[in-house]
């Protein structure tokens, strides 16, 4: 079952894993590069120039308005959906020690969904703060649903895998059900089918804040558990580990990291799968190393299919979810097939 | 021990015996058949009369022939193509799922989980998108590549050809591939043509746009496809009883499962170009039906057609109550009553190798 994780902790030390901090370093400086190259990237082109004044603060042309107002915000979820996404993935994967668990594939993607277009639609003028509670409590009953439903005597990474496909599709099929009843205007709806930043503004940007600062440092805390679970019950709880109580709790910070994403920006799929993967390659299962890596990963794939979204015809906008999708899919194909070997 | 068998069945034959569950009750197929025939008839009474012109149905055989006022005019070109697409589609996905899950032996192999619906869709919009005046019969014969071309890969993908693929890696792969290709179908759409009404359509997939000239586009796809499975039953029961017993009895195991495929792809384009990937009808169809009349394929496949033209219909009438003046694809219904039932057969499959 684990074998995949247990064959990248016996791999050889890279020049990677020796230097974690030097690498981690190069990708934030890579993200924040992107990000600087994204702000000027969209329906109406930016200089690098309007874009730097616009990050001074001197707000007083009309370019520098619009980094502000448009450019900014979708940065700055990128950043946040991203790590909360691949974070999530991480915990998950760590935790259940299955390389192909991931927000998305447990349902925990779509249930969060639902749950935050149900309280939308149901309740015209909710306040935008109470989303991401709906959305976790989606998310949380969709998780819970997919490992009851996939538990026999065990729930191997396959089954969970499927049942999550099958449990998702449910869900999905509530979204769309929802979306004919309350037609919502193409971009509205595109965001709760495939997700998006189109349109965000930084309400949504404060809405997920709170639980990224709170949540990835607790988990980040808690690193050294989650490399502790990864050796396998016995010897966790050998060495001290309440191996149940940690498992629930740190599951349920990724569910909370993975509903809160969702809430912002729509079922974005496929980040809190490969994100992870792209992190342990390069520093294998120690979690405090991976983790932040991760979120970087993250951060660069968001960053990456926003900017795509955005630039590759303007004004048109292709979300953000069907970029992630069209990369990410063919990645889960090629762990299937890995896997089966 | 050859010899003792003479006497008295042994415990090896008898199961041997109970396996293959090929013998049905003849009453019990009867009565399930004259079930459907009448969930059928009701299906269509109903769905020709409702809609938001009240039209009494005696008004019904003059549309038919010719439509002299609007009445008859409503009923001739907008309920009666709805209801006959409805109809074909159910029956032509219901049976496709059925062939596709006896040619792969594997209980989740449904044209909507193995890409091939997705296939179709994505070749069908991109084929609008690029050539716009492209329409009819064309796109019929691109959705067979699209759906043959996605379900190989998702085979190859899955494994097979390296011996017995399991069914949940199948699914997992089949899974992912349409999500893919749903997606790319989707950054079709929206360079096309930014309306939530076609990204919904080309998603889920409805019979609300039926016409009659759509329908002549797909009848005869769907012929050939129905005749040409109901012609392999006999194969696909020697097939049931795995690889070696079907070579056994003189089967050519390889031509049954290529003849099978070449059909399911046949039905699940013509279908899918249409009508859209109206989803979980193969998957769901065969199970129930095989439950309740068992699985000779003899009479299981015109009662997959049967039960598939009635979920359809149904279906669709249910869907122009989810918010009346609208019309709302009957692929949200359908997707609706088959989640769980996937769920159901998801759980329930044994995970060979992991």
């Amino acid at each position: 079952m684990s074998t995949a994780i247990v064959a990248q902790h016996v791999r050889r030390i890279t020049t990677a894993q020796r230097y974690p901090r030097a690498v981690v370093g190069s990708l934030g400086v890579l993200a924040v590069v992107l990000s600087f190259y994204s702000l000027s990237v969209g329906a109406t082109d930016v200089s690098m120039h309007d874009v730097l004044n616009a990050v001074t603060g001197n707000t007083s042309d009309q370019a520098a308005q619009i980094v502000v107002d448009f450019q900014l915000p979708r940065v700055l979820l990128a950043w946040l959906v991203g790590t909360a996404l691949a974070v999530s993935g991480g915990v998950m994967q760590g935790v259940i020690r299955n390389p192909l668990a991931a927000p998305d594939v447990v349902g925990v993607t779509k249930g969060a969904g639902f749950a935050g277009m149900l309280l939308l639609l149901a309740i015209p003028g909710v306040p935008v703060l109470a989303v991401v509670p709906a959305a976790f409590v989606g998310g949380l009953l969709a998780a819970g649903l997919v490992y009851l439903l996939a538990y026999r005597r065990g729930a191997t990474p396959v089954r969970i895998a499927l049942v999550g496909v099958a449990v998702s599709a449910a869900f999905e099929a509530g979204i769309r059900f929802l979306l004919v009843r309350n037609p919502l205007d193409v971009s509205a709806a595109l965001i709760w089918l495939t997700g998006s930043l189109f349109g965000r503004s930084m309400s949504s940007v404060y809405e997920i804040l709170p639980w990224v600062v709170v949540l990835v440092p607790l988990v980040l805390i808690w690193a050294r558990k989650l490399d502790v679970l990864g050796l396998g019950d016995d010897l966790a709880a050998g060495l001290g580990e309440p191996v149940e109580r940690t498992r629930r709790l740190l599951l349920l910070f990724a569910v909370a990291l993975a509903s809160s994403a969702v809430a912002v920006s729509g079922t974005i799929g496929f980040i809190g799968l490969i994100a992870p993967h792209m992190a342990r390659r390069i520093f294998g299962g120690r979690h405090l190393a991976s983790l932040p890596s991760a979120a970087l990963f993250g951060v660069l794939l968001m960053l990456f299919a926003d900017m795509i979204g955005r630039g590759l015809a303007p004004p048109l906008e292709i979300p953000a979810g069907l970029v992630t999708a069209v990369i990410g899919g063919p990645y889960f194909l090629y762990l299937l097939v890995k896997t089966g070997k | 021990m050859t010899q003792s068998t003479g006497i008295a069945p042994g415990p090896a034959e008898t199961a041997v015996h109970r396996r293959p569950k090929i013998v049905t009750s003849k009453q019990r197929v009867t009565w399930v058949a004259l079930f459907l025939l009448a969930l059928l008839v009701i299906g269509v009474v109903w769905g020709l009369s409702i809609g938001s012109q009240h039209i009494p149905l005696s008004r019904l055989p003059g549309a038919i022939f010719k439509a002299d006022d609007s009445d008859e005019l409503i009923l001739q070109s907008i309920r009666m193509p709805r209801i006959v697409l409805a109809l074909l589609v159910g029956a032509a996905l219901a049976v496709a799922g059925a062939l596709m899950q006896a040619v792969a032996a594997n209980p989740l192999a449904a044209p909507e989980i193995m890409g091939v619906n997705a296939g179709a869709v994505f070749v069908v919009v991109l084929a609008v998108t690029v050539v716009p005046s492209l329409s009819g019969a064309p796109t019929i014969l691109l959705a067979f590549g699209g759906s043959a071309a996605a379900g190989v890969s998702v085979m190859l993908l899955a494994g097979s050809g390296r011996g017995r693929v399991s069914p949940v890696r199948l699914a997992l792969a089949g899974v992912t591939a349409s999500s893919l290709l749903i997606s790319l179908t989707q950054v079709l759409i929206i360079f096309d043509e930014n309306s939530a009404d076609s990204v919904l359509f080309w998603l889920v997939g409805g019979v609300n746009f039926a016409a009659w000239g759509d329908i002549r586009n797909l009848l005869p796809w769907l012929v050939i496809g129905l005749v040409g499975a109901f012609s392999m039953s006999r194969s696909l029961n020697l097939l049931a009883l795995g690889d070696d017993m079907a070579r056994g009895l003189g089967q050519n195991v390889e031509r049954t499962r290529l003849l099978g495929s070449a059909f399911v792809v046949v039905l699940c384009g013509a279908a899918v170009s249409v009508a859209g990937p109206v989803a979980f009808i193969g998957l769901i169809v065969p199970h129930i039906v095989r439950r309740l009349a068992g699985s000779n394929y003899t009479v299981l496949l015109p009662l997959c057609a049967a039960a598939g033209s009635v979920l359809v219909l149904y279906a669709d009438i249910l869907s122009r109550h989810v918010k009346p003046p609208y019309e709302v694809p009957a692929g949200v219904v359908t997707a609706l009553l088959g989640a769980p039932i996937f769920v159901y057969l998801a759980r329930r499959q044994k995970v060979t190798s992991s």
